[in-house]
Parts: C-alpha cells; structure tokens; sequence
C-alpha cells in the first residue's frame, strides 16, 4: 500500500525533524529563526568530513554523519546564542535570520563549499530510516514535557520574570533551547544530504525557515506531537489536491495558503488542539505521601535571615528608595506600608533580585544583592506580584508544579530511562503542588487555565505557587488587592498560619486593617525612606506615619477596591 | 564611484518606500506583517496592468495603485489580525496568519497573470537618459526618487500633524488608554494597514517600472532587505527606515563595486547583526518591544 508514497512519507519525516528544531526554542517563548544557517552548517561539514563509503564495511555514512551534524549545529548555536540571545521577540527574530542568511552567502562564495553548484552525496537515508529519526526526536520530546526541565522551559516561555522569581535560570534556560534547536537542524541538514543527494547553499534559505516556522506553529508547540502534524498536514495537502484531480498551478498554493489560515484563525495552538482537548482532569495524589516531612527544615525562630545597609535605588533624577537599612528575622511577620509611589515594590524587587540597587549592600539568605532572581528562588526566598503573573497558557496545577522547582531535583535524563527514582521525584512534586492548592482552597479548580479563575482566586494561585518552593522568606506584594474584606480576613489567617509554621513573611499591603491583624512588626516607607519602624500599633500611631500615610486612609481605601 | 553612490541611492529609496510601510504598522500595533512583500508583489503587476489597459499617465498610474494598496490593507488587518486580538499567542499567530494570506495571495496573482513575469510596454514610460555631474541617470530613477521623498515626508507630515496621524501616536503609545480616551482603535488600524500597504503596492509599481518587468518572487527578493531596513533604522522609526534605507542601498553598490555582486547581501545581513549585537534597539529604536 505504500508502494509508490516513499517519497512523500520521507518528506513527511524530513519536515517534522525540522519542525522540532523550531518546536524546541518555541516551546521556550524563544522566536528563533537560525536554523537554516545550523542545517547548513551541519549538512556541509558532515558531507566534506565523512567517508562516502560505507565505514567498516557496513556502518552507512549518515550514522557517523548525524552526529557530527547535530554536533556542528549545537557548538554553532552555542556560539551564536551568546551574543543573540541578550535579544527577544523580533529582535532576536531578524537577528538569526540574518546569521542563517550569513552562512548562506559565505558558502555560496567558498571554494571549499563548491560554490552555488553545491555538494553531491550518495543517498543512504530510507524512509523507515527517517522515521526512526522522528520517533526519537517525539519521545525526547514526550518525555521532556511533564518532567522539571519540560515546565522550566515553558515557564520561561509564559513569563521570564515569573520563572526566575520561581527559581528558574532563565538564561541557562533559552541556551539550551537555542543548542538543542541547532542540534536538531543539524541533524536535519544531514538527513536532507543522504536523502536526496544533494547540496546547495539556495536549499538552506529564507523559504526553508519559514517552512519549519509555519509547520511548527501549525502543528502546535504546546505538545510533542505537534511537528508530525504538522508537516503530515504541509506535506499531503497538495498530493491530496493531485489525488482529488485538482490542476497543479495556483490552485494548489490557494488551498495551502487557506487551510493554513483556516487552522491558525479557529485553531488556537494548531492542530494539536483536536487532540489535547481529550486530556484527563488532574486527579489528587494519593494520601501514601507525606512530601512536607521530607523537606528541608525553616532556620529557628529569631536567626537573621536577610541584613542590607544603605538599600538605595534611583531611575535618572528619580529616587525610588534611599538610604534603607533593613533586617529580617526568621519566624516575623514584617508588614511595609507606604503612601503609592513610596517605593515598596522596588524595595522588594531588589530584595528578591529583579533590580540591581543603586547603592548600598547586604545579603539575603546568603545571596548578595543584585544577584539574578533565580539565585535568591534556589536559597529559599519566593514571592508574587502586585499585578499577578501567571503562566497563562499552564493548568492551575502546571502552574503551581513550576514552584516546586528548587525542592525538586532535574528528572528528564531519568524520565527518559524509565528510572523509578524519576517516577517518585514527579509524585513527590505533584503531592507537594497540591498540598498547597489544598492550602489555599483552589484544588478543585486544578485543571484549569488561570484565566478562568476570579481575581481573588488568581492572587491565590499565585500565593499557592510561591509556596511551593517551600520558601524560608515569603514575599507578597499586596496580596489583598481587589479582594472582598471577607477574603481578605481569609488571608490575613493565612498568613498567620504560615508564620506558626516558621515561614517568614514580607508583605506589601494598603489595607491597614489587615496589616495591623496580621504582621508582628511594621515598616513605614515614604518617598523612599523608613519613615517609622516597630511594633505595629505603635508605629500605627505615630504622629509621622499618620500624616504621611493614615491620614490619607480614606484615599487609599478607595483606592484598593479600584485596582 | 560617484555612479555607484547615485545607484545606491536610487535602489536604497525603493528599500525605504518598502520598509516604512512595514515599520509603520509595527510601530504602531506591533504587528509585524508578513504579507506586506506579497502587498508588494501585487502592486508591481497592477501597476503594470493598469498601465497596459488604459494608457494613463505615470502620475495618475501611482495614484490608482495606492488605492488597490489601501483596500488591500484593510483587508489583511481584516482577515490576518483582527480575529487573533486577544488571544495568548497573537504574536505567533499573527507572524503565521499573515505568511499564509501572503501565500494566497501569490496563489491568486498566479491565477490571474500567470507564472511568466509580466512587462511594462516598451514605450509607456520613455526612459530618457540624463547625465548630472558626470553621474548618468534615468528618468525613471528620478522619478523613483523623487516620489519615494514625496510620499515619505507626506507620511512624515501626515503622522506629525493631523488628527489621523495624533491617533495613530496615541494608539502606539496605548492602545487601552487611546479607546478609553475615544481614539476609534479600529479605524486608527484600518487607516495604518491602508497607508502602510498604499506604500508597499507603491513602492512594488516603482520597483517594476525600473526592472522593466515583474516576477511573482519581487517581493520574497526584497522582504530580507525590508528586515534589514527597518531593525537598523529602530523598529518603528519613520525616520530611521528612510535614512537606513539609503545606507544600505549605499553600502550594497559599494559592496558590489568593491567586491562582487554574490557579496551583495551579505553586507545587509553582517550590518544588521553587528547593530542588533551592540545596540539590540537598532540605531535609532527607542520603541519597548512586548515579548512574543
């Protein structure tokens, strides 16, 4: 039956291997378009270093000549990315198209290369070669999906700033994926020579990235299957046309062009969305785990955890933060208030390593400041945002999973052996993500997008997640927002609860009620200085702090219920 | 050399009419529009085909152009862009929607002219033979560049001073606070695709009446310039993309002057990834990209 379709089911295979190499840097938000330029490079060395006869008698030349493809095509990448991958979105976009477009011209005009008249081969790849190929690259890929390295990658892709503040090394994050990408195309270049024979610098253009681009997003880069789709899709539209006894000509490149914009407009994440909405609801753990038993114990009450001198931050002329001196102790509960503009959320977005300071000095947890924010995640400090930051495009749970990050240890090397230590590592995630759904009252929403969620429910979530990195300092920048005073007293114990479990809490809040209930020790900032520090009712009632802030409490109330 | 120079800038006016538009929709809705070369492409072979039917002069033929442009326009933000709003992946899908209305597109100038280029009529555009300090020139370049300066500093003007132009900034700046502020966000982007894609079926009919002639890859010929253009000159800077084009239609006749014309693009693409390394805004970009 498949007589006669060799060629087409080798196409087929040869697109979805370089669809992944696009998968692979999409799936990490990364819109990287260098690959013709890797599979180039790749296709050329290997074709000038590899014997063209069959190695030791029997070994063909594209089993030596893969690896050394994905080889050129992963230290080109690397070379490339240092340099690139400062960039984002378009930017980076033009910018490795032009290295792809580079390479091009450079071999077009090589001697060694042969110029425009290009290199011939023998052809050694068949179609079930191929296919093998394609079926490695989708179960490292489904394998990739649910394991630590799978969510660290997507979580970059969702949100950089979230993923760093979880622990995420968001640079270490993009270069693999941008290595690993060449190292697919690589392998794509190779593939391409044995098969059909033949090199030239015009098959690695323009039109060849934007074809893996297209059959990429088109088959989806949620899931793993998504490039097989798509290229299987890409590939047979036209021999379906020929099939149906449509006229080759314009005909066919108008059906093409329609159906692509047909999947794209009403499917959103390609065609692997008729597949994926079968996916089974989450389902709680069984009670078998006692995963908070196995962690870390918090420092004893009262050691110094966190200790900065003269914290000052300016933007220009402005001074957001001056002269702050501030120290945490472990097991308080340290509220910070403060007129809008007083500076808080930079005090804390230092504090955590979103900003570098200024000036001044002081370690958290042992990390000094203006170190990147996955530094001051792995040492135990977790925290969430005035305006929340969710992976929008993960479940509920996926979400919270992504802040086990720094309990857990990297699974996908083990996942890809079937070890049981990898299988015990994801349920002990899994238990220690839904203990904290639990905790905060959302886990029969587990399988759903946060986008669903209510607003109250999304700074749940996002206090959810940040407790999932079993935090020694938890920071919550004003949690309470555009919560109801019903939730919010909700919260306020909460918090509470935390501090008898030994977590120590920073947080930003407006709503003085709640402060006042919840926090053992208050912090007064105004026009970016500590204005009054100490015991809450006190400093609640000093004269300064009444004028610089209580006094406009009316204002702020209001103010809260309208963000 | 002096020759070389004035052929750089010649070309590099077209690589400026052709990029402004693609700038200008990115400046201002952060699309970047990938059906903007087939926008292109269909504006050389209606030129052409206007111009064998009814005879009408040079400056009447553009103007007839710009229009088909601008309905065009509308119809991609139609069809490409307005379904994708809102969505999580609208960057993505956007970059892909547009490729696949480009493909339609060449699918359907293909339907109607054919797979063989098309000419302008050897004698529709008389092309007299100048010769300015030692420089020759055509009148067709002269007239290229000439309506290339027209019809940029009438953007330029168009942006800067008129209620249109007011709205578009606006929308640019924030789009949220333009509609809450009473901005018609939808005409404000049916208005920048129009303008945008007049340019670029414009700047196609220009590029034609030089060549002579028109293929259905004019467009995918120019489309990697275009990025070049518009990154060094700043994403989204009108003025930017003129200058850069000029540089690099410049830089490119050098290039072939000094080297050969197999290292033509190469000096596009080693300029733009040189910018993009030290100032990763290009040279004069100031504009905050959202991250896909």
């Amino acid at each position: 039956m498949l007589a006669g379709y060799d060629t087409l089911i080798t196409t087929i295979a040869l697109g979805a291997i370089l669809a992944y190499s696009f998968h692979v840097v999409l799936m990490a938000g990364q819109l990287s378009l260098g690959q013709a330029g890797f599979a180039s490079l790749g296709a050329y060395v290997s074709t000038l270093v590899v014997p063209t006869e069959p190695i030791a008698g029997s070994i063909s030349p594209v089993i030596v000549g893969l690896p050394v493809g994905a080889a050129v095509g992963a230290a080109a990448a690397f070379v490339v990315g240092i340099p690139v991958l400062r960039l984002r979105g378009v930017f980076l976009a033009i910018a490795t198209i032009a290295f792809g477009e580079m390479v091009r011209v450079v071999i077009n005009n090589a001697e060694w290369t042969n110029g425009a008249l290009g290199l011939r081969v023998e052809k050694w790849v068949t179609f079930d070669f191929a296919w093998i190929i394609v079926a490695v690259l989708a179960y490292l890929f489904w394998r990739l999906g649910p394991s630590r390295s799978g969510r660290a990658f997507a979580a970059v892709r969702e949100d950089e700033l979230a993923a760093g503040s979880m622990g995420v090394d968001v640079v270490r994050t993009r270069m693999s994926s941008f290595i690993a990408s060449g190292a697919i195309a690589g392998v794509y270049g190779v593939m391409f020579a044995y098969f059909f024979g033949r090199i030239t610098p015009a098959t690695f253009d323009f039109a060849l990235t934007v074809n893996g681009l297209v059959t990429a997003v088109l088959g989806g880069y949620l899931v793993f299957f998504g490039p097989i789709l798509g290229a299987g899709f890409l590939t047979s539209v036209p021999e379906i046309q020929t099939a149906l006894g449509l006229e080759a000509g314009w005909i066919h490149p108008l059906v093409t062009g329609v159906l692509l914009l047909a999947v794209v407009l009403f499917l959103p994440g390609g065609l692997s969305t008729l597949f994926s909405r079968l996916r089974p609801a989450p389902v709680r753990p069984g009670p078998d785990y006692a995963p908070l038993d196995a962690l870390d114990p918090l420092p004893d009450r009262g050691t110094p955890i966190a200790a900065v001198r003269g914290l000052a931050k300016s933007y220009g002329a402005v001074h957001a933060v001056r002269g702050v001196d501030l120290e945490i102790r472990s097991g308080e509960v340290l509220g910070v208030i403060g007129p809008n503009g007083a500076g808080k959320t930079t005090l804390v977005n230092m504090l955590s390593g979103l900003e570098p300071p200024t000036a001044g000095d002081g370690e958290i947890l042992g990390v000094p400041l203006g170190s990147r924010p996955h530094r001051f995640a792995q040492a135990g400090v977790s925290r969430t945002f005035q305006h929340s930051k969710l992976f929008e495009r993960l479940t509920v749970l996926d979400n919270v999973l992504v802040g086990t990050h720094v309990v857990s240890r990297p699974t996908y090397l083990r996942r890809l052996l079937w070890l049981p230590s990898a299988r015990r590592d994801e349920r002990r995630a899994l238990a220690l993500a839904w203990a904290q759904l639990e905790r905060v009252g959302l886990a029969d929403r587990a399988g759903i997008r946060p986008g669903a969620l209510s607003y109250g429910d999304r700074r749940r979530l996002e206090i959810a997640r940040a407790l999932a990195a079993h935090p020694t300092l938890l920071i919550l920048d004003e949690p309470a927002a555009g919560m109801n005073h019903v939730e919010a007293a909700e919260l306020a114990s909460l918090i509470r609860g935390l501090a008898d479990d030994g977590v120590t809490v920073l947080f930003i809040e407006h709503n003085v009620k709640m402060v006042l209930e919840a926090c053992t020790r208050l912090v007064v900032l105004d026009f970016g200085e500590v204005i009054a520090e100490g015991e809450p009712r006190e400093v609640a009632a000093d004269p300064r702090v009444v004028e610089a802030y209580l006094g406009t409490e009316a204002d702020e109330r209001e103010e809260s219920e309208h963000v | 050399m002096l020759q070389q120079l004035a052929n750089g800038v010649f070309a590099g006016s077209i690589y400026a009419l052709f990029a402004i538009g693609f700038t200008l929709v990115f400046g201002v809705l952060r699309h970047l529009n990938l059906a903007h070369p087939a926008v292109f492409t269909a504006g050389a072979f209606i030129g052409i085909e206007v111009a064998a039917r009814t005879a009408i002069p040079v400056w009447i033929l553009f103007p007839v152009v710009a229009l088909f442009g601008a309905i065009a326009g509308v119809l991609v933000e139609r069809i490409a862009f307005r379904p994708l709003r809102g969505r999580d992946d609208e960057h993505f899908a956007g970059l892909i929607s547009s490729i696949a209305l480009g493909g339609v597109v060449i699918a359907l100038l293909q339907a109607r002219y054919g797979t063989e280029p098309q000419s302008f009529d050897m004698d529709y555009f008389p092309n007299r033979l100048f010769e300015i300090a030692g420089v020759r020139v055509t009148l067709t370049q002269l007239v290229t560049l000439g309506l290339a300066l027209v019809l940029m500093l009438g953007l330029a003007w168009l942006v800067s001073a008129t209620p249109l132009g007011r709205s578009m900034r606006a929308v640019a700046e924030n789009p949220t606070a333009a509609k809450v502020l009473g901005v018609n966000v939808g005409r404000v982007t049916a208005g920048t695709y129009a303008l945008s894609s007049a340019l670029g079926t414009v700047a196609g009919a220009l590029l034609a009446l030089n060549l002579g002639q028109a293929g259905r890859d004019l467009g995918a010929s120019i489309e990697l310039v275009g990025f070049a253009v518009i990154i060094l000159g700043g994403l989204g800077s009108l003025w930017g993309a003129m200058a850069a084009g000029v540089v690099l239609g410049i830089a490119e006749a050098l290039t072939i002057h000094l080297f050969d014309s197999t290292w033509k693009s190469m000096v596009a693409f080693a300029l733009l990834f040189a910018v993009l390394v030290v100032r990763p805004r290009g040279l004069f970009g100031h504009v905050k990209v959202r991250e896909v």
